[in-house]
């Protein structure tokens, strides 16, 4: 009615109308997703336009290649994106959470309670469910010892692909964590694991995984002439390459006589036999480039018996250097203008050798000096078995570096979730306003969780639910009971059980972080009454004059 | 839709009579302002609004959504710029403003149904809002800068409608705080924001918005292997490349001699190590450079002798940030290396680059004689959600600003058009003539505020809005509509409050568009 008169270069929608619209494609967002939650979660396989194939349980990535075209779903893919990014785990549960708080919130609309009044009892609930889970859901990791660690690790990986192999992969993160560990200056711990180097090599089975306490470099040696290990190497890191120099643009080199084009000629190539002369005088016998490394410069790298790599990733070679004690040089230009290779920027390690996996050759770093350092190589029947691999490996490095950092851990198993219904419920009939209902919906909702964990593991939700929902009431109303509050689903035997006991766990952080995120992504959408979608600007720009003669202004 | 193709000659004869332009002005301005009530107040909601890129802002402020909708027709057009002029005037109440215009506009086309002239009616009008301006300012209260709780319950009282609200807490005291400490106590009628520099970091929720006293530049700190943090820094700020220097025509170095490309090589070497050297030699440590588009600000090798003298390099600094820096820093930005000497340079306690989010920010913290600026850092989970912050946040500041300018507060809540509204009244009773007729009209119009508010709070609005003009015939002059309560409460009691300057601008600027709406005749399209 009023886009009539309004003249819009698009269309308008209004009203109840777009809270449903968003509501179900949040909903039909989340539906994609449900499947693959949970350790008896199945896979998808994305098939994008240029016919590139991904197998994958991790919601974000699934969420990822989803081309998404409404506005509202599009909320949600960023939601996960988030919850990837914040804390690298729960990207699929965050998900659906928001689309079970968004279609009961649309229910209550409907049942004319105005949304704001929705919206601040979601803000209440969430708020008090966080301050539960911190006041009573959480344990310390020295309660629980250090077997919790891995025990985190493996609920992660429960639901991927090697959850077979979840013993070895969770000690194998968690060793790799370890390995990682730096002080910063703070004096706060953190666990970098962005400096762990995951490299993926196709063949041989997943077992054949191997963590190597060092870097485990991509690439080869640059001439087949050199030696394949060093030990006590010397390791100068470059940022530039040791290829034959070439002038500067704008630099001509005009020559009349053609004696001096020799000349020139060997000036080109002695600069930067100059240069290697000066490294490996430093004493460096393990030289590493981002640049390439010209087929006359290796002759004398292989004369003096070094070992040299060209093109290799800067970000590895940062990595590297803060490893070995080296410094990334990016010029070799010293403070009185000229060129020099000072001794102090070869960083060390007990060995370097050349390895062959697979089809290819890696260089490994053992028994770098300054820090330790962590590789995982991942071995997989197929390509889409080792991308698979590599973005749970990446989950259960995340959930390991949460658990050491904050070193407080939830029960798994959809056990939060329940308590907090519980808790929710029980607050919501303390109260006397109309956010009541809406924080009783809120309880609700949480309950998605657990229910979706059961009906993919083909058991029946409706019993198993009840079940839970009963310990966890005399848990929370019976001081003697207090213990129940651990009983979470057992998916394998389709019953509950004392997941504290069963060691599945998960960071703290992530559970409360993903209701924060869920709450707050709810909460814009259901804010929505009104969507405009303008039409592409290629078109004729619509004039005045256009919308008049269309009769569009004759209100 | 379709652009329908006229023969030339027509397009000058496209001319209407000039009541169904009036009418169609009408119409077409007021289903702008029909569009946008649906955000006003508390429980206003948002706007999903899809440009034609697939872009997609969410939103509550008026100013916003009418600047995203792309409207043609030329009245409505004029609706969005009054909307723009009071987010410059005021910064709040660009909502208000547009609601309150289309109100206008239908209580003058009665008027005009009844066959009143439009410049009878535009000229009631105006002297309707100069009355208004002096009845609102005569039921205003006086406040103070020190008077905090003033400010706090005004800068609430603008967050409330957004989706920010539940961290209001937390936003308004940091809003309140940003403005008093930009103020210069010199001139203190007014706040440039200018000085409060907003920097959006998307990752972490709203609550972890901060105030930073100091600077916080969105750059990290270049170099792999510099320092990222720096103790007793001595800040140098350089417009000037670092990297070899061009000549301003084309040029050729022409080497016909082996020896001279070593020379070739060490002049650039030289060249550079000598700007690195006068650099340490000011006693500076950590340099921001200035971004340029004609060559490397700082070229590589630069950086590798940054990296060994220990200096701290933030490169890429935006041009129109100079000003800001300069006046934080309290340093002299250099554009030449001649210069660069320690007393152009600030000092600092503490340079870091810090992690937020997924990037890093570098922060400067400690300054000494630090100038009026500070930066606050916005968080939030989704680009949506951090834009909108940022505007809910602009607007709080925007509020305090009012108060800077204007030391008067009003109650909110509608409490004040309910009050104008009845004083108008009165006032028209006492008029002769047609004047009069169209005073009453024009006082009626305005309780469209609290009506809106009651309908969006979901009350029912004839019943409120009755009630509401039965307090202030009683003498309740700061009785409004408590949207969480649902009940007629004294609006100052309950913290509602918002800057005189808010509703005198909107008054004015709404009164001022729909006279010159109501003296459009004739819109003539000229071919282009």
């Amino acid at each position: 009615m009023f886009s009539s008169s309004l003249s819009l270069p698009g269309r308008r929608t209004t009203g109840s109308s777009v809270r449903t619209q968003n509501v179900l494609a949040a909903s039909s967002i989340a539906n994609i997703v449900k499947s693959s939650l949970g350790p008896v979660g199945l896979d998808k396989m994305l098939v994008d336009d240029v016919g590139d194939v991904t197998i994958t349980n991790d919601g974000a990535t699934i969420l990822n290649l989803l081309e998404v075209q409404h506005p509202a779903a599009k909320v949600l893919v960023e939601l996960a994106q988030l919850q990837d990014q914040e804390v690298g785990d729960g990207t699929t549960s965050v998900v659906i959470v928001a689309a079970e708080l968004l279609k009961n919130a649309d229910e209550l609309v409907k049942q004319k309670i105005h949304p704001t009044s929705v919206i601040s009892g979601y803000r209440l609930a969430c708020k008090e469910a966080v301050k539960y889970i911190q006041d009573n859901l959480t344990l310390t990791v020295d309660e629980l010892g250090k077997d919790c660690l891995i025990n985190a690790a493996k609920t992660s990986m429960s639901s991927k692909i090697i959850s077979a192999d979840a013993n070895f992969f969770a000690a194998m993160c968690v060793d790799a964590a370890n390995a990682v560990r730096v002080t910063d200056n703070k004096g706060q711990t953190i666990y970098p694991i962005k400096a762990i180097n995951v490299l993926k090599a196709h063949g041989k089975s997943a077992r054949e995984s191997l963590l190597i306490n060092g870097y485990a470099l991509n690439c080869t040696v640059a001439s087949q002439a050199m030696v394949k290990k060093i030990t006590n190497a010397k390791i100068a890191c470059l940022d530039f390459s040791l290829q034959k120099t070439k002038m500067k643009m704008g630099v001509q080199v005009l020559v009349t006589d053609p004696e001096k084009l020799d000349a020139i000629r060997q000036r080109e190539s002695d600069i930067t036999k100059e240069r290697i002369q000066k490294i490996l005088n430093a004493g460096a016998n393990v030289i590493l480039a981002t640049g390439g490394i010209d087929d006359l410069c290796l002759k004398y790298f292989v004369e003096a018996g070094a070992m040299a790599v060209r093109r290799c990733k800067k970000s590895d070679l940062k990595r590297i250097a803060k490893a070995t004690g080296a410094t990334l040089l990016s010029s070799m230009a010293n403070l009185e203008g000229e060129e020099s290779f000072e001794a102090s920027a070869v960083g060390e390690a007990a060995e370097v050798s050349t390895e062959r996996i697979c089809d290819d050759e890696l260089i490994v770093i053992k028994g770098t000096k300054a820090r330790t350092a962590a590789s995982i190589i991942l071995r997989g029947p197929n390509d889409f078995y080792c991308d698979e691999m590599e973005r749970s490996v990446h989950d259960a490095l995340c959930v390991v570096k949460r658990v050491l950092e904050s070193k407080t851990l939830v029960v798994g198993g959809g056990a939060v979730e329940v308590a907090l219904s519980i808790y929710l419920e029980s607050f919501a009939t303390s109260l006397s306003s109309r956010e009541q209902l809406a924080i009783a919906e809120f309880a609700h909702s949480l309950l998605v969780i657990p229910k979706t964990l059961a009906v993919n593991a083909a058991k029946d939700a409706t019993d198993l639910v009840a079940k839970m929902r009963s310990y966890h009431h005399s848990s929370q109303s019976k001081p003697e009971h207090a213990n129940l509050k651990w009983i979470g689903l057992d998916l394998t035997e389709g019953t509950v059980r004392d997941n504290r006991q069963a060691g599945v766990f998960e960071p703290a952080v992530s559970k409360i972080k993903s209701l924060k995120f869920a709450t707050e992504a709810a909460i814009t959408i259901l804010r929505i009454d009104d969507m405009i979608k303008l039409d592409s600007e290629d078109k004729n720009t619509q004039s005045y004059q256009n919308a008049y003669e269309c009769g569009q202004l004759d209100g | 839709m379709a652009p329908n193709v006229q023969p030339k000659m027509k397009a000058f004869e496209t001319k209407s009579k000039p009541a169904e332009i009036r009418s169609s002005n009408i119409e077409a301005a007021k289903a702008v302002a029909d569009a946008i009530r649906t955000s006003l107040g508390p429980r206003g909601m948002d706007k999903m609004i899809q440009s034609g890129k697939g872009d997609v802002t969410i939103t509550n402020d008026g100013a916003t959504i009418l600047k995203q909708m792309k409207l043609v027709h030329p009245a409505a057009k004029m609706l969005v710029e009054l909307s723009k002029a009071q987010d410059v005037e005021a910064g709040d109440g660009t909502t208000s403003v547009v609601v309150l215009a289309g109100s206008f506009l239908e209580a003058a086309q009665k008027l005009l149904e009844k066959g009143i002239h439009p410049t009878v009616i535009s000229e009631s009008f105006q002297k309707a809002s100069v009355k208004a301006v002096e009845i609102l300012e005569a039921m205003a209260t006086p406040m103070k800068l020190e008077d905090r709780h003033s400010l706090l319950m005004s800068a609430t009282t603008s967050l409330g409608s957004k989706v920010v609200s539940q961290h209001s807490a937390l936003l308004a005291p940091l809003a309140v705080d940003a403005v008093l400490k930009v103020i210069d106590p010199l001139k203190d009628h007014d706040v440039d924001l200018r000085d409060i520099r907003v920097i959006e970091k998307l990752g972490g929720t709203v609550d972890d918005t901060e105030l930073v006293e100091g600077l916080v530049l969105d750059q990290r700190s270049a170099g792999s292997g510099g320092p990222t943090r720096m103790e007793k820094a001595k800040i140098g700020l350089i417009q000037f490349c670092i990297s070899p220097p061009k000549t301003d025509m084309d040029n050729q170095v022409v080497v016909s001699d082996y020896n001279a490309m070593d020379r070739v090589l060490r002049e650039e070497r030289a060249y550079i190590l000598n700007v690195a050297k006068q650099v340490k030699k000011a006693g500076c440590n950590v340099l921001l450079v200035q971004k340029s588009i004609l060559r490397d600000a700082v070229s590589e090798l630069a950086l590798h002798f940054f990296d060994k003298m220990k200096i701290m390099v933030v490169k890429d600094i935006e041009r129109e940030d100079i000003e800001f820096i300069t006046k934080t820093l309290n340093c002299r930005p250099i554009a030449s290396l001649d210069h660069f000497l320690p007393e152009y340079m600030a000092s600092a306690d503490l340079v870091e680059s810090v992690p937020t989010g997924t990037s890093k920010v570098v922060k400067i913290t400690g300054i000494q004689n630090v100038g009026k600026t500070v930066s606050v850092i916005v968080r939030g989970s989704n680009k949506l959600v951090l834009e909108e912050a940022a505007r809910s946040l602009h607007d709080a500041l925007c509020v305090i600003r009012c108060l800077v300018k204007k030391r008067f507060i009003i109650a909110g809540g509608g409490a004040p058009e309910t009050e104008l509204a009845y004083q108008l009244t009165q006032y028209a009773q006492g008029l002769p003539g047609v004047e009069a007729y169209c005073l009453r009209a024009f006082a009626e119009s305005l309780e469209v505020i609290p009506m809106t508010l009651a309908e969006n709070a979901g009350l029912n609005p004839i019943a409120t809005v009755t009630d509401l003009r039965n307090k202030h015939a009683c003498g309740f002059k700061s009785s409004g509509i408590n949207v969480r309560k649902g009940a007629i409460t004294n609006m100052l009691d309950e913290g509602v409050a918002q800057p005189l300057l808010v509703t005198t601008s909107a008054i004015t600027l709404a009164s001022e568009t729909v006279r010159s709406i109501l003296k459009i005749d004739d819109i003539v399209n000229a071919l282009y």
